[in-house]
């Protein structure tokens, strides 16, 4: 057995005092270097330049703006998500390498905001994935963003923020209210249930009749129809 | 990825490509894509993709009264956002024959100016960090924080004041608030020869932004394009001097041009708006004090308003171009139709499509900066 599989990573439940201040020091790091994911879906991603430059100043706490979905560990809802921004959402959330966290920031994450009555934002966040911590405001103040934050990296050393399994674990409900808004056939590139496995996070609602009409759906993935224009028409001149 | 799906597809050899560029991307502005079709790094073809900031304002404005709409339109352009409210409220007075009095008019400009060097200095931020110059967009993003103090002050709101509502604009302004703009204003304008030395007259920047997307005159008024990216190619025309509103008919600026019609003169422009703007706030500060009276018509009850039934279209200058709101009202308490002309609409689909065409990939980010686009605005 090779040397790594003896470190106890995630939660070890053995008994070995050890491994439990092991435990504690990979949460304090982690919590000391956080990369939050640039996207900008909503009008609350004004405050986030402020926020991040030279007067608020997060770069202190540790946090950084990271260009990559593959490197962030902060999937940062800045607004109202519309139908199609929400696709791209799923997508990059579940591009992330674990642990992840999301924080919604806005009234509009949290239950639609002043576009309540649109037809074209999805209202609930967390219906679609599974959410760390709102900052509630339209728009929250960069103060209010930074302590958002500060509160996110406690619960990190603490332990507590570990919403990112919830999705593992529920993943038929997620799943479900996502067929309800783009149909049946909605599938994504990553296989959730495969590293679900993997990570041995599977629970009670992994599997269910969403994930189900999921496997009958499932298509071998082709390569993506980036084909530009293809349904535009020569110019007849 | 599942790599048992995966198989490679046999393609024909061949050095063009096609890229998406964003939403997820930092060269883009804001939640916005671009479908790219390249030959090495040069841009062959592009087509915008729009719509992940829909969110249906102009059915949304269908479905509340007139006086609710007024927190709902500054969202449709997010760093300028005063110049909305102030349209919409202008198209309401018009069809109510409201007179607005003379203090609150002079009021609004120094909201709109204020305003107007708030989105200039985030644009140019986020333009300069665009060819890798991040001290700009500290600089820019931080230096704009003071005037959203300001707007904090005398609105309440820092980014959405939701201050003009029809007949006027809702508070007075704070004792001694006048002198606090005068202190920005100064350190704003003592920080420009800084700004200067670190962007506009930097080489790094200058040669970048030197002949990336070019558009003559004509075709700038063919795509119906407005605003500092007109006056870049040569032709003074702004909604401030040849259609004033408010009153900046009795206001002293000049209309800055320049002649290149690329990313630079674009940019230039917008750094001699500053200037006037600068210009007409001092203007507004000599004058307030001595402008008394009240600053708002008297209005019906808003939750009971029934605007009298009409049709109106009005214009403003934005910082982003000409926008107006065409408003139809059946008498109701409720629009019957509203309809906003951003300028990004033009600038975001149908310039920067054809302005891509030739430059390189890197380039394509800056082109879109420099014409200031705003998505939400583009999406509604
Ligand atoms: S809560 Fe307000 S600021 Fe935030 S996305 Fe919604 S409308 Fe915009």
């Amino acid at each position: 057995m090779s040397s790594i599989n003896q470190i106890p990573v995630i939660e070890a439940k053995r008994g070995n005092p050890l491994s439990k201040v092991f435990d504690e020091l990979v949460r304090f790091c982690r919590s000391r270097s956080l990369f939050i994911l640039h996207y900008c879906t909503g009008c609350g991603a004004i405050e986030l330049p402020p926020a991040m430059t030279s007067r608020f100043d997060m770069e202190r706490l540790g946090i950084q703006p990271m260009v990559s979905p593959r490197q962030a560990d902060i999937l940062l809802i800045t607004g109202y998500v519309s139908i199609k921004t929400l696709k791209r959402v799923i997508l990059t959330y579940e591009q992330m390498g674990s642990p992840k966290y999301v924080i919604g920031i806005c009234s509009c994450t949290v239950n639609g905001g002043m576009y309540w009555q649109s037809y074209a934002t999805a209202k609930k966040l967390d219906e679609y994935m599974p959410v760390d911590l709102y900052i509630a405001g339209c728009m929250p103040r960069p103060e209010a963003v930074i302590a958002g934050l500060q509160q996110l990296m406690n619960r990190i050393q603490s332990g507590e923020a570990n919403s990112w399994e919830d999705y593992f674990r529920n993943y038929d409900y997620y799943l479900g209210n996502q067929q309800k808004l783009f149909g049946d056939n909605w599938q994504t590139p990553t296989d959730i249930i495969t590293e679900a496995k993997h990570y041995n996070l599977m629970g009670e609602g992994t599997f269910g009749e969403h994930t189900r009409l999921l496997e009958q759906h499932q298509k071998p993935l082709e390569a993506l129809d980036m084909r530009l224009g293809h349904n535009l028409k020569e110019p007849t001149e | 990825m599942r790599p048992e799906n995966y198989e490679a597809q046999r393609q024909p050899p061949s050095n063009e490509y096609e890229l998406n560029f964003g939403p997820n991307h930092p060269g883009i502005e804001g939640n916005y894509a671009l479908k790219v079709k390249l030959h090495g790094d040069v841009v062959i073809e592009a087509n915008a993709d729009g719509g992940y900031l829909h969110r249906g304002f102009e059915k949304l404005m269908e479905q509340r009264l007139w006086i609710q709409n007024i927190a709902l339109v500054p969202r449709i352009c997010v760093p300028d956002p005063s110049p909305m409210e102030l349209c919409y409220s202008m198209a309401v007075e018009q069809l109510c024959g409201l007179v607005v009095p003379k203090r609150a008019q002079w009021i609004r400009v120094l909201q709109l100016e204020l305003s107007r060097i708030a989105a200039h200095l985030f644009t140019f931020g986020g333009h300069a960090a665009t060819t890798g110059m991040y001290s700009t967009m500290y600089w820019g993003v931080t230096d704009r924080d003071l005037l959203l103090d300001l707007f904090e002050e005398f609105t309440g709101g820092r980014v959405y004041s939701i201050y003009n509502i029809p007949g006027g604009v809702r508070r007075e302004l704070p004792p001694g608030f006048l002198q606090r703009v005068t202190e920005t204003l100064d350190y704003i304008e003592s920080r420009l020869p800084d700004y200067d030395n670190l962007f506009f007259k930097n080489q790094v920047f200058v040669r970048r932004a030197k002949g990336v997307g070019v558009m003559t005159r004509e075709q700038a008024l063919a795509w119906g394009v407005t605003g500092p990216n007109l006056r870049a190619t040569g032709l003074a025309f702004d909604v401030r001097r040849d259609d004033p509103y408010q009153v900046y008919d009795q206001l002293e600026f000049e209309i800055p041009t320049e002649e290149s019609g690329d990313a630079w003169a674009r940019t230039l422009v917008r750094r001699h708006e500053l200037m006037e703007s600068i210009r007409i706030l001092r203007q507004v500060i000599d004058a307030l004090p001595d402008i008394h009276g009240s600053i708002r018509a008297p209005i019906p009850n808003p939750l009971a308003w029934n605007v009298p039934a009409g049709e109106t279209y009005t214009r403003v200058e934005s910082s982003k171009g000409e926008l107006c709101y065409y408003v139809v009202s059946d008498g109701g308490p409720k629009p019957y139709r509203v309809h906003v002309r951003g300028p990004s609409s033009m600038h975001a689909v149908q310039v920067l499509e054809k302005l891509a065409i030739g430059s390189r990939i890197e380039d394509i980010a800056q082109t879109m900066f420099s014409l200031d686009a705003c998505p939400p605005e583009v999406d509604r």
